[in-house]
This record gives C-alpha cells, structure tokens and sequence, in this order.
C-alpha cells in the first residue's frame, strides 16, 4: 500500500498561537467581560479572606508582646503577693522566653548552672504530659488516673501498682493517642522527684522573698512602693532574691505611675464639681461624662491644661504635671484599647489555608468551584460559536493540539486578567477593612512579604482554574470534525 | 431534461486513461444514523477523478453532493467503502497525516467563504502556509502574490466584513492555493453571489485550471459552470446518476433547442 511522507507539523510560533487566542477574546469581547468578572469575584473573595487572615495573624503576634509588656505591672504584683503553684514554676521553666524569668527561677531556687539546666529539660517534658493531661477529657482521666490532676498525677503514678494500672489502661484504649512513646513517660515519672524537689525550692525561695518584700512596704501599699521601684523599693526587691534588672525597675515605676495618674485622672472625673465643669466644656449633661468622653477630650493641649487646673482647684495632687503627661496618658488608654480590640478580633485566627480556618477554606472552595462551572460554560460558548472557524482551521490543517492550545491559552488569559483584577479588589477592600478594624496598629505590622506571596498565589490560582476548567471546552473544539465547516446554516 | 447514450465515447476513455487518477471511490457509501432515522446519503459511489480534471458535480437539493465531497476530500470517512487520494487510502492515515494532506494536498473553497473574520485578506491566506511551515517572509511573499492573482494585491489589509462577496470568494480562493495543491475542492463557490461576480470566480477557477493543471470539482447548480468543465456528473439520491463529457453535452443540449 502506498503512504504519505509526511513531514512533522512545525508548532506555530507562540506568537501566532497567542494572537489567534487574543483574537477570539477581542472577538467576543462582552463574553470575555464577562468571564473576566466571574474570575474575579472569585479571586477577590479568595484574596480577601488570605490578607484579612495574614493580617490579622500578624496584627495578633505584635498586639501579643504589646499586652504582654502591659500587663508588666499585673504581673510584678501577682509574683510579690502570692507563691507560684508547682504546676505554674513548671509551666514558667518550660516555656519561658524572656531570659529574666529564667534567671528569677535561678535566684529564687538558688540553683547552678547544672540544676538549672536539668530543671528546664524536666520541666519541658513534664509540660508535654499536663498539657496533654488536662485536654482529655474528663471520663478517660477518670478511667487513667483517678482524680488527680495536674501535678497531682506524678505524684499519684509515683506508686507501682497505679503505674502499672495506669499503663495497661492506655494500651487497651485505642482511640487515645499519647504524646510520647511510653517509655519516656515512664523516665519522667522515675525523674519527677528531682523536678519536685527543684519547683518545692523554687517555691519556698519565693515565699520567703515575698515575705521580705511585704517586711519592708512600711506602711504602704505595694502598688505605691512600686512607684519607686528605680529607687530604694527596687533594692529591696533584688535584695529579697527577685531578678529585677534596673531598666525593668525604670520601665515599671514608670507603667505603675501611670496607672495611678490613669486612677487618679478617672477619680476626679467622679467628683460632683469636677464633673460639672466636665459637662460645660463638653456642652453635655453630667451623667453623660464617660470615660471614653473625658480622655478623648484630653487628648487636646488646651483641654489637658485646664483639666490639671481643675484638679488642682479641687484639691487633687496634680501640682507637678504638665499637659504633655496627660496627652501622653490619653494616648497609651487609647493604645492599651485599640489593643485590647486587636486581641478579640484576633482571637479566631489559625488552622486551615495560610491560617484562614476552617470554614473560610470551605467557602473558598465552594467559591472556586463555581467560577470553574462558569468558565468552563463561558468557554463552551466560545467553541460553539466558532464552530465554523475551528472547522475551517483544521481544513486548512490545524492540529487538534493547536486547537486546543487555542483555547488553553485564551482562558488562562482570561484567568491572568480576571486573576489580576481580582487579586487587587480583594487586597484593597481587606486593607480598608482591616485599617478599620485596627487602625493605627495596621500600620505597624503589615505582612507585606506574606501578603505579596498570597496575591501571586491568588493570580496564579485563577489562571490554573481557567486552564483547568477549560479543558473539557477545549477538548470539544479540538475533537470537533472539519466537515462542520461545509455546513451551512 | 438531458437525456445522453449510456456510454462515454471510446476517444474520450482513451484520452482519460492517459492522465493519472489522483482520486478514486470505491462502493462509497454513508449513512446518518440520527436517532430512529437512517439516512443513506451516499448508497455506493465508483467514480474516478483524474488530475488536471475540472468535474462539475451536479444535482437537486439533498442529493448528497456534500456527502460526497467530505468523502473525497478527507474530512469525513465512509460508512462503507473507501476513498483513494493519490492512491493512498485515507481510511488509513493517522491524525497528523491527514492534517497534512489537508494543508499540502487539498484546498478547500466553501459556499459562505468561511474566512477567518478577525484576521485580514493576507493573514487569512498566509495561515495555511504558518500549518506547513512556510517562513513568515516567505509566506507574506507567496500570499501577496495569489492576492495579485485573484485581483486583491491593493486589499490585502482589508478584513472579510469589509469585502463584497465576490472578493471574499476570491480572497478564499487565494487561501486554498495556499500551499500550492493539486485539488480543488469547491462546495457551490458561486450560490451566495450575483451573475457577474460568479462569472469572475468561474473565471478565475477555469485559469488555474488550464494555467496551473489543478484538478478541479465543483459542486454547482449554476449551469455556466457547464461550458467551462471537461466532465459533468449528476447525483441523485445518494448515487451517480449519470458521468459525461462535456461535449457530449453539449450536442445534446444543443439538439434540444
Ligand atoms: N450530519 C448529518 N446528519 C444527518 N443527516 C445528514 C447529515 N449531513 C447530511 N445529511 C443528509 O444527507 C443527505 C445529503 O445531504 P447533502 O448535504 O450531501 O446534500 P447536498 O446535495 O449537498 O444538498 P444542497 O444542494 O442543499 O447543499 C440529506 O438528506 C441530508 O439531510
Ligand atoms: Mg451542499
């Protein structure tokens, strides 16, 4: 039988291929419109969720260490007033990420190096097992180790037969799935007497230190020594074994006298007189003075100069101050509660894509879903209508390949575009919402690298969608017979 | 009607056989199955085309003279038969030699012209070139040539919905000689245009005809296009009704006047 030579059909260049497929979007360039705005509602709504949740994953890391710094004077009272327990010195040792809370165990416990060490090795493993402890429930903690808890449950597994008990019950229960290998947990409990004996002389070391502490208050309360705790107060800290650095001792008198200043600035506000004048400036009613509605109107100069006049009048020990003092308050109040906000809208984030959640993956993949629907008809609207163009291409001795690149290429077109735009509008109205949301604590933290990540992300997830819903289209055009061209309708 | 003796005359046969057959059916047949409904558009063709041929392929509306030219032309295969092109069988050939015989072999010349509308006089004849790997220099030469031979050299920048029928035709004509075939393929070139521009196609086919030895078929319902063919052939209800040279014709029709 005879047979054709052929030769290979040379690809045709990008170019030519790139123009036919733009051609078809310039052709029916409402559809494409069209198609583009599917795509990017789509991406905009993904690309939403992805910055408002970078954002606010970061926004929570910054307002974290702010409210933890705030918290300082809180902190300083509660570790002068009452003794750890041992289930917090482990949790403190195990977790501790300032080196001061380390060298305050060190002092405190009077430990070396050495001790100080295993201490810590200890106290990691034992947080391991009280975490894992105190989120099962309550029926299986029941079944495993009675009741005891906490660090109660070393001290229970300590006797042979409840260890042994407790050992063979998690075998027989499947469902649950422990940390560690066994083994090592059996290591901790054999090493649990050197660590309680560690956290029973870190604790004496602290209520004794504490007793110091409250020997020398003369008279006062703890938060007025406090006051001066960069002056002699703070030596009778350090003296009694707290590790009080003398920039934290700076950094605390500083924070307890504007709490005091804050206490004082709202007492007066409560005065009957005080009150009154409050009201005329404000052109209110007295009962309408607020909080919120005095340090707002402290924020002014003016305002802060005539309020220090008023509580010298009224006899309030404000003599010293200068209305930079009371600017400077009115602004940390309004930071501590843009904080305080930032914490509670933050309190959700976490789990699922770039830490969306779970729900928000779900809906974004539904969104996604449809925009694949309405590309792939979009796209069967384009091959039906050029029918008799893809026909007369392969008369002409086009390739089912080419055709189909064709078409490949004309919606990640339409994705790259729709993708773009998409990506944009939801970026935008994310950063709007957020700066909402968070003011001027936005500003501060910006993800701009993870959020630059999650547009390209965002546009690259469109073009794939619509080369990937256009397959089927395109596969349709490509198998598409040549004598469709002889036809007429 | 036309009414001829059973046979050919010896001289033409003769004269025939000298050429080479370039296309061959045998027991062609095609059937549309849609649904309940069984159409026998083609119930057995033998015919043999011969190169430097011009066939005028007549016949009443549904007849299946588009049946017939997918057959041959490799578009669409038989239900039964087979189809020779240049002795090759086309039920044989994989995807991509198909491809090829229809970008090298074949140009194909359609009722409603069936350009390219985005593309202009010049690219839509160059595209066929870009299919056989023709450089794009070389191709914008050779394509600016058949425009000059079709008569549109000064238009080649025009796009289709800026031409007339006639020279859309024209422009269509440029585009299957593209890769320079030895067949022709005209599905009633003439049915959308008026007198004089059909005339002016039938003109420019019968040129390449006797200038450039292409074989030529075409189906028709324009009678004009007896004058200029070298056979006719009618199709009736899916088979040939009758294969005669044009001269033969001719002192029939001649006699009936
Ligand atoms: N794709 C198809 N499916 C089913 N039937 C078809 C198909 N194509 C053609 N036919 C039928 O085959 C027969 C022949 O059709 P064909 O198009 O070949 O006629 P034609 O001679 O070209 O007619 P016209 O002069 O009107 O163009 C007709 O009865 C038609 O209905
Ligand atoms: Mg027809």
């Amino acid at each position: 039988m005879k047979t054709i030579d052929v030769q290979p059909q040379p690809l045709l260049g990008f170019a030519r291929t790139l123009r036919i497929a733009l051609s078809g979007v310039k052709y029916r360039l409402f559809r494409a419109l069209v198609t583009v705005a599917v795509i990017s509602v789509a991406m905009a709504f993904l690309m939403n969720i992805l910055a408002e949740s970078l954002i606010k994953m970061t926004v929570a890391a910054t307002a974290k260490d702010q409210i933890a710094e705030m918290r300082l004077v809180d902190r300083w009272i509660a570790r002068l007033s009452i003794p750890p327990t041992t289930a917090e010195i482990i949790a403190s040792a195990a977790r501790a990420g300032e080196p001061a809370e380390i060298e305050n165990l060190r002092t405190l416990g009077r430990l070396d190096d050495a001790e100080l060490t295993r201490l810590r090795e200890l106290a990691s493993a034992a947080d391991t097992y009280l975490t894992f402890f105190s989120e099962l429930n309550y029926g299986r903690r029941r079944v495993l180790v009675g009741s005891a808890e906490s660090t109660a449950i070393f001290d229970r597994l300590q006797d042979a037969t409840a260890r042994e008990t407790f050992f063979s019950r998690l075998a027989e229960m499947k469902t649950v799935r422990f940390v560690t290998e066994t083994e090592a947990f059996d290591t901790l409990l054999n090493e649990w007497p050197v660590l309680r004996a560690y956290t029973e002389r870190i604790r004496e070391g602290q209520a004794t230190a504490i007793r110091t502490v409250q020997d020398n208050l003369n008279g006062r309360t703890l938060m007025q020594s406090l006051r001066a705790a960069e002056g002699p107060f703070g030596q009778v800290i350090r003296d009694a074994g707290f590790n009080l650095s003398p920039a934290e001792a700076e950094h605390l008198s500083a924070k307890v006298g504007a709490v005091a200043d804050t206490a004082l600035i709202e007492t007066a506000m409560n005065q009957a007189d005080i009150r009154q004048a409050i009201a005329a400036r404000l052109d209110i009613l007295p009962g309408d003075v607020t909080p919120s509605r005095l340090w707002s109107l402290l924020s002014d100069r003016d305002n802060a100069a005539w309020y220090i006049g008023v509580m010298n009048e009224q006899g309030f020990a404000a003599s010293g101050w200068q209305p930079d003092d009371v600017i400077a308050l009115a602004d940390s109040r309004a930071r501590a509660q843009l904080l305080k906000q930032a914490e509670r809208a933050t309190m959700e984030t976490g789990g699922g894509l770039m830490g969306i959640g779970q729900r928000m993956t779900w809906l974004a993949f539904v969104s996604m879903l449809v925009c694949a629907v309405g590309i792939a008809n979009a796209m069967l609207m384009s091959v039906t209508e050029r029918f008799r163009e893809i026909a007369t291409l392969k008369c002409l001795g086009a390739l089912d390949g080419f055709i189909m690149t064709v078409f490949l290429i004309e919606a990640s077109i339409l994705g790259l575009v729709g993708g773009i735009a998409g990506t944009l509008m939801g970026l935008v109205i994310a950063l709007l919402r957020m700066l909402g949301l968070f003011k001027s604590l936005l500003l501060e933290s910006i993800p701009l690298g993870a959020l630059v990540t999650a547009s390209l992300l965002s546009i690259v997830i469109g073009v794939l969608l619509a080369a990937v819903s256009a397959v089927y289209p395109s596969l349709r055009a490509a198998r598409l017979a040549p004598m469709e061209a002889m036809r007429i309708e | 009607m036309i009414t001829t003796p059973e046979h050919t005359s010896p001289a033409a046969v003769a004269e025939a056989s000298e050429r080479r057959v370039i296309i061959r059916s045998v027991g062609m047949k095609k059937i549309y199955q849609r649904g309940a409904e069984t159409t026998h558009a083609l119930r057995g063709v033998d015919v043999e085309i011969y190169t430097g041929e011009f066939i005028s392929v007549m016949g009443p509306s549904g007849s299946g003279k588009s049946t017939f030219f997918n057959m041959i032309g490799a578009l669409d295969s038989p239900s039964e038969g087979r189809v020779f092109i240049d002795e090759v069988d086309v039920a044989q050939l994989t995807a991509e030699e198909l491809a090829f015989l229809r970008c090298r072999k074949i140009g194909y010349i359609f009722q409603s012209y069936n350009l390219i509308q985005y593309m202009t006089a010049l690219e839509n004849v160059t595209t066929p070139m870009a299919f056989g790997g023709v450089t794009p220099d070389e191709s914008r030469k050779r394509g600016m040539e058949l425009l000059d031979l079709v008569g549109l050299k000064t238009r080649w920048f025009h796009r289709p919905i800026e031409m007339s029928g006639g020279q859309q035709q024209r422009v269509a004509i440029a585009r299957a000689l593209a890769n320079n075939p030895s067949i022709l393929l005209c599905d009633e070139p003439t049915a959308n245009l008026d007198h004089k521009t059909g005339d002016e196609i039938l003109t420019i086919l019968q040129k390449l005809n006797q200038e450039r030895g292409v074989t030529i078929i075409c189906a028709t319902h324009d009678h004009r296009m007896m004058n200029m063919c070298d056979r006719l052939m009618w199709i009736r209800d899916g088979a040939i009704e009758r294969i005669a040279r044009r001269d033969e014709v001719e002192v029939q029709l001649a006699s009936i006047e």
